[in-house]
């Protein structure tokens, strides 16, 4: 092994052995502080043994990834569409723009109970809610990467006599691809709080209607374990975005290289 | 190995010269002899001492001026950079500073930032920032490479007018270039440092009187005859090393 | 200024007055024209402004939590391979976990008040925070420390004279990133728990069916978010003013 890759393991080894120190210590103190809202590490894995397989957890992780994938996937192709208009037309961008800025500095919360209003405390709510939180960073990220589009590329096409929708599908959309994916990538983990916060409000199952429940049962390892859940399930979606990312991009990653994380 | 053996010395107010092409390990050697690198083999003796870290009494010049001067820093600032350390009053410091920037012929343009300057003028605050803090050695490591022609030329003399004028201090000056025009131009003496693993192939004194002009000195027999001297050196090199010219 | 955009916003707003009063709609939506009397009466009388105040107080504690902690963290980070390291797993541990689902502990934890809101609001935005610190100062042109070393600015100086300045772009995008992230989680975080704030303002209309009120609410969170991250960029170009210079030059 050369010295360099050496090094880097003894770096992720000493990063892992400090990870465990500090579980040592949480466990360490939650022992001897006794303190019902820090229950011991080794208490909330014990539980999370317990709670992760079984079927109700998982019947309810399944719910929130469904609404999840419906909110993201509408949200992501109305932003990628409009962002795709708004990126190649400069008129377009001035008669959105104060809309859009207003929009996207929004707290994603306000229009919960707005939405609720109108369509209810269910799914309709919840969708809505996960589409218009997932909207606004991919639109920025489709605007920006059109926007990015070399001259040289642009004038390729008009030369080309390729214009219009036609040509921002078959220049634009590929040329901004990377960029895209970054704003997707971002969306894909506002999209999963969302999922939660929705389901913490309102009736039905879901990640964040089971973190409600054990929050009135007072259930504290149970709540450590579903947020734990909560932030693994979040580090591998990411992980899975990415590979999908890197087989899409690979004539992007072939040229530039790959992206440091 | 970058260099091989690499031994040489500089005396109290000298102008050296170090010629060489790119890949000789020029800057590898100009950063060692900074402090700034430890070589793996021998040592780097100031007045007799070894060098560990950047002495107080080196300063250097970098190639890319853009990239060397702090870009939030207004011309003085950054000229007066380096004067932290003396314990001298802001108004000394910034005194010194003025000084520094009208012995390179920068007048007046301290409140400016530096990428509102000119490459040459970038290239001046760099210099005068090499003097405020009135080393013993200053070294410039192909300090003129990236302008264009005319104002190589002008920079060279702005550099000799420095010269000329911290003379009396017994100030060294080490300067590395792959311009062979312009290493005879300025110094006293020039090293001919062979390509990877880099040697001294020659030393060439100069000779020739100061003050010295564009016009006239690199029009003299005596520049053309130690220029000649000087690639004759090169062609050498190559051809024991094998090398189609 | 944009005539084309905010003529786009005036239709917008006119064609939902007409659809709500030619429709009906008073019950689901609430009027552009109602919206905005409600909004004027909050603010006027207090009602909606002192909430603003509140969700301000929690805010701005939380914020500065984070950049007190997230800062110099990052800079230990980006300067040091062996901290680096250190705290590589834990990071990337605690990192995906979100702020908002932390909010149920965190109120049996802390109660409703405003220690909860400062603890939610700080670990959410003390992320971007430290990530883009991370970055700005692992970006540092070496040569900028060549620079410092040949004039023998050393150490903590080192830190506050070369490194802290030459990081600064990035430190500032993470810090206008994080301003908008804690401002979500701030008013989230009233929103559950009820007690106080625009988030809570906005629950209580809702539960109340005040529909103007809430809709008022809810612009007043959009113009705070719009208004924050203004502010940020005109400070950001002050204080930044020679980013857009050098990286124009070096275009």
């Amino acid at each position: 092994m050369s010295a360099r890759a050496v090094a880097r393991l003894g770096g992720v080894l000493f990063g892992a052995l400090v990870f465990v120190a500090a579980l040592a210590i949480w466990e360490a103190w939650a022992r001897s502080a006794e303190s019902f809202f820090l229950p011991p590490a080794s208490e909330v894995a014990l539980r999370a043994w317990d709670v992760w397989p079984s079927a109700g957890f998982l019947s309810a992780v399944g719910a929130s990834l469904k609404r999840l994938a419906a909110g993201y996937a509408i949200g992501a192709i109305t932003a990628v569409s409009v962002g795709l208009a708004m990126g190649s037309s400069p008129r377009v961008r001035r008669m959105l723009g104060p809309t859009t800025e207003f929009l996207r500095a929004l707290p994603v919360i306000a229009v919960v109970p707005i939405a609720i209003v109108l369509v209810g405390a269910g799914d309709a709510m919840r969708i809505g809610v996960i589409a218009f939180g997932v909207f606004f960073p991919v639109l920025i990220a489709t605007v920006d990467g059109v926007r990015a589009v070399p001259l040289e590329i642009r004038d390729s096409a008009a030369l080309f006599h390729v214009r219009g929708v036609e040509r921002s599908v078959r220049v634009y959309l590929p040329a901004a691809l990377p960029t895209i994916f970054a704003g997707l990538r971002t969306s894909l983990s506002i999209g999963l709080v969302l999922v939660v916060i929705s389901e913490i409000i309102g009736e039905g199952d879901g990640l964040g209607v089971y973190i409600r429940s054990q929050q009135t049962l007072f259930n504290v390892p149970e709540m450590y374990a579903a947020i734990l859940f909560l932030g693994l399930l979040g580090y591998a979606l990411n992980r899975l975005f990415l590979v999908v990312e890197r087989r899409a991009l690979t004539w992007h990653y072939g040229a530039v290289g790959d992206p440091v994380r | 190995m970058v260099l091989d053996d690499v031994t040489f010395d500089v005396t109290d107010g000298e102008l050296l010269a170090i010629v060489g092409p790119s890949g000789c390990g020029k800057t590898t050697l100009l950063r060692i002899l900074c402090g700034l690198l430890p070589p793996s083999e021998g040592t780097v003796l100031l007045e007799g001492r070894p060098i560990v870290r950047p002495p107080r009494e080196v300063a250097l010049v970098f190639q890319d001026y853009s990239r060397s001067l702090f870009p939030w820093l207004d011309v003085l600032r950054n000229v007066m950079f380096p004067l932290g350390r003396l314990g001298l009053t802001r108004a000394e410091q910034a005194a010194r500073g003025e000084a520094a920037l009208s012995e390179v012929g920068l007048n007046g343009v301290g409140r400016a930032y530096p990428w509102q300057l000119s490459g040459g003028m970038q290239q001046r605050v760099a210099i005068a920032r090499a003097l405020v803090a009135r080393p013993e050695v200053i070294f410039l490591d192909e300090p003129f490479a990236s302008v264009d022609a005319l104002t190589r030329a002008d920079l060279q003399d702005v550099l000799l007018g420095v010269y000329a004028h911290v003379g009396d201090r017994r100030v060294s000056i080490v300067h590395v270039t792959h311009d062979v025009d312009e290493a005879v131009y300025l110094a006293d003496r020039v090293l001919v440092l062979t390509p990877s693993p880099g040697k001294v192939a020659a030393s060439i004194e100069v000779g020739l009187a100061r003050p010295r002009t564009q016009a006239a000195t690199r029009s003299s027999a005596a520049f053309l005859a130690v220029r000649n001297a000087i690639h004759d050196a090169i062609a050498r090199q190559q051809a024991q090393r094998g090398e189609v010219r | 200024m944009n005539v084309a955009g905010w003529l786009f916003v005036l239709a917008v707003l006119v064609l939902a007055e007409i659809a709500v009063r030619l429709f009906d709609l008073a019950d689901s939506v609430a009027a552009p024209s109602a919206t905005l009397g409600a909004f004027v009466d909050g603010m006027s009388s207090g009602t909606l402004s002192d909430e603003l105040g509140r969700t301000l107080g929690s805010y701005v504690q939380g914020f500065a939590l984070a950049v007190a902690v997230g800062v110099p963290l990052g800079i230990a980070i980006g300067s040091s391979r062996t901290i680096e390291d250190a705290t590589a797993v834990v990071i990337e541990f605690l990192r995906p976990i979100p702020a908002v689902a932390l909010i149920p502990l965190a109120i049996l934890v802390f109660g409703l008040g405003t220690p909860m809101l400062r603890f939610v609001i700080a670990y959410a935005a003390v992320w971007p925070i430290l990530v883009h610190t991370m970055y700005g100062v692992r970006g540092v042109d070496r040569m900028l420390y060549d620079v410092a070393a040949t004039s023998g600015v050393r150490g903590a100086s080192r830190i506050v004279r070369v490194t802290v300045p030459a990081a600064l772009p990035s430190i500032a995008t993470g810090i206008r990133v994080s301003a908008a992230i804690a401002l979500v989680v701030c008013v989230t975080a009233e929103f559950f728990v009820g007690t106080a704030g625009v988030g809570a303002y906005m629950q209580a209309q809702q539960a109340a069916y005040r529909l103007p009120q809430l809709y008022a609410a809810a612009a007043l969170a959009g113009l705070l978010g719009v208004a924050i991250d203004a502010t940020l960029r005109s400070g950001e170009r002050h204080a930044l003013f020679w980013v857009g210079e050098e990286q124009a030059r070096q275009r």
